[in-house]
């Protein structure tokens, strides 16, 4: 496979595991999610408000959700959603991550689709050897927030939460994995 | 393995080869700027990001902090160079020097403290030169890149894909877009920096325009002239002010050759030329003047 074959070949693989979260009316944000595991999808708290969420993922279907667990100082939150059909993502530690690493963000901006932007890992933010955000050098829009930040392999490493001085800031999936086992052993 | 994987893997490992020589140099408030270990004891940086003289440090590659000393600074390449004990930590490693091509994939390399280095990725989007930078340093080549400025980008190393510098990162150089200076303008200042501690460029001290003469005045002079500069500002305590240069003279010529842009006046005045004397021609109200003015060197700031 040539480079740009593989390059498609991943964003495909991150695609299928991202949706667009969004409340309902006209009024409401929206932001992307990720398919984390079935019947779990994890997004920013401020994406996820309160009141009815919805989902609505690649496929064209319109799913609701709950807010199972929201946590605005981690701005992480986990939905409960009926998962049928879609592809939970393929998660990797960030600690896999080096400085300079390729990465990529898929994510709904403006409401569009799985839009892709590329780029490398910026600087590493760690706090006693663990990574405690992802700094990258990938353009990132408001829409982009709750959405994957991938590797080269296309393997969910963060998940995109806000935009720092023009960096892509995202949590490192370990956070975030921690975060959903928390959920659910509370729910 | 998978090219894209090999892809990312070799821009990480550019990037690990890079940052043992790239330091942070606390010369500001706040956040530090960026150098390169360039020589044994001897860091490259940019000018700009150096706001004070005294009691400078660098945080090299091992999280130490050293001392430095500035040995020279050049605000018209927008380059300055100190001076550290660098033992324990590698000197940098070069690319061939102009290997550097439109479109080649670049990386910049930077560190604001002892909590790691940083890394942005782009790509040369063009190559300009040979060229004047606003402040009347004349360069053989300019990179410009496509790449985002983030904090610590001027005074970082541009590496090519291997790791190995190409050159110095600046935004004081081309109205804050991003911008590298080649090896050889580095290494030129940096040792006329080293052995000086400046570089001598002369200067008039007058603020010009080109205007157009209009024939009727320009045909009277002998030869003719069609072109000038006219004269917008004047420092009193500069050449041209104690020369006798007023607001309004329209420069015609200097020693006997014409000026149709400001560039022919900065090439009048490089280095060899200060201490040197030089005849003015001026249209005053209309009547040609001639005014001696002596050469001066630039003011470093």
């Amino acid at each position: 496979m040539t480079l740009a074959d593989q390059l498609a070949a991943v964003v495909a693989q991150l695609r299928r595991s991202t949706v667009q979260v969004r409340g309902r009316g006209a009024a409401a944000g929206s932001g992307s999610g990720i398919v984390w595991k079935p019947g779990v999808i994890v997004t920013n708290a401020h994406v996820a408000t309160k009141g009815f969420t919805l989902v609505e993922p690649a496929d064209g279907s319109v799913r609701e959700a709950r807010v199972v667990a929201s946590d605005p100082r981690r701005d992480l939150a986990v939905l409960g959603v009926d998962t049928t059909g879609l592809t939970p993502a393929d998660i990797a530690p960030a600690g896999t991550l080096r400085v300079g690493s390729l990465v990529l963000a898929v994510g709904n901006p403006f409401g569009l689709s799985g839009a892709v932007t590329t780029g490398i890992v910026h600087k590493l933010s760690e706090r006693r050897r663990r990574t405690r955000l992802i700094l990258a050098d990938v353009r990132l829009l408001p829409g982009n927030s709750g959405g994957p930040l991938g590797d080269a392999a296309g393997r969910v490493v963060g998940v995109n939460a806000m935009i720092l001085r023009g960096l892509a800031a995202a949590i490192p999936s370990d956070v975030v994995e921690r975060f959903v086992r928390e959920a659910q052993l509370a729910a | 393995m998978d090219t894209l994987q090999m892809l990312s893997d070799n821009l990480a490992d550019a990037v690990d080869h890079a940052a043992a020589w790239v330091v942070a140099v606390n010369a500001r408030p706040r956040i530090a700027a960026s150098g390169v270990h360039w020589r044994p004891g001897v860091v490259v940086t940019t000018h700009h990001t150096v706001r004070r003289e005294e009691d400078i440090t660098v945080t090299l590659s091992d999280g130490r902090t050293v001392p430095a000393t500035l040995a020279g600074r050049d605000a018209a390449t927008d380059l300055a160079v100190l001076r550290i004990d660098g033992s324990g930590v590698p000197p940098a490693s070069f690319a061939e020097p102009g290997s550097l091509k439109v479109g080649h994939v670049v990386l910049q390399v930077g560190r604001t403290g002892s909590a790691g280095h940083s890394a942005s990725f782009g790509v040369v989007s063009t190559i300009v030169g040979p060229w004047r930078t606003w402040r009347g340093a004349e360069i053989d080549q300019l990179f410009q890149l496509d790449l985002a400025i983030h904090d610590g980008f001027s005074g970082s190393p541009l590496v090519d894909s291997q790791g190995n510098v190409v050159g110095l990162n600046t935004s004081g150089l081309l109205r804050g877009t991003p911008a590298a200076l080649p090896l050889s303008v580095v290494n030129r200042v940096m040792d006329a920096l080293l052995t000086k501690g400046r570089i001598a460029r002369g200067y008039l001290g007058v603020g010009l325009q080109p205007v157009e003469v209009p024939s009727a005045l320009g045909g009277k002079l002998d030869p003719p002239r069609r072109t000038g500069l006219i004269v917008l500002a004047v420092d009193a305590d500069s050449p041209g002010g104690r020369g006798g240069l007023q607001l309004s003279d329209v420069i015609v010529a200097v020693d006997h050759q014409s000026v149709a842009d400001v560039r022919d006046l900065l090439a009048l005045l490089a280095p060899e030329r200060v201490g040197s004397t030089v005849a003015v021609e001026v249209l005053r109200g209309g009547t040609p003047h001639t005014i001696r003015v002596t050469i001066a060197e630039r003011p470093t700031r």
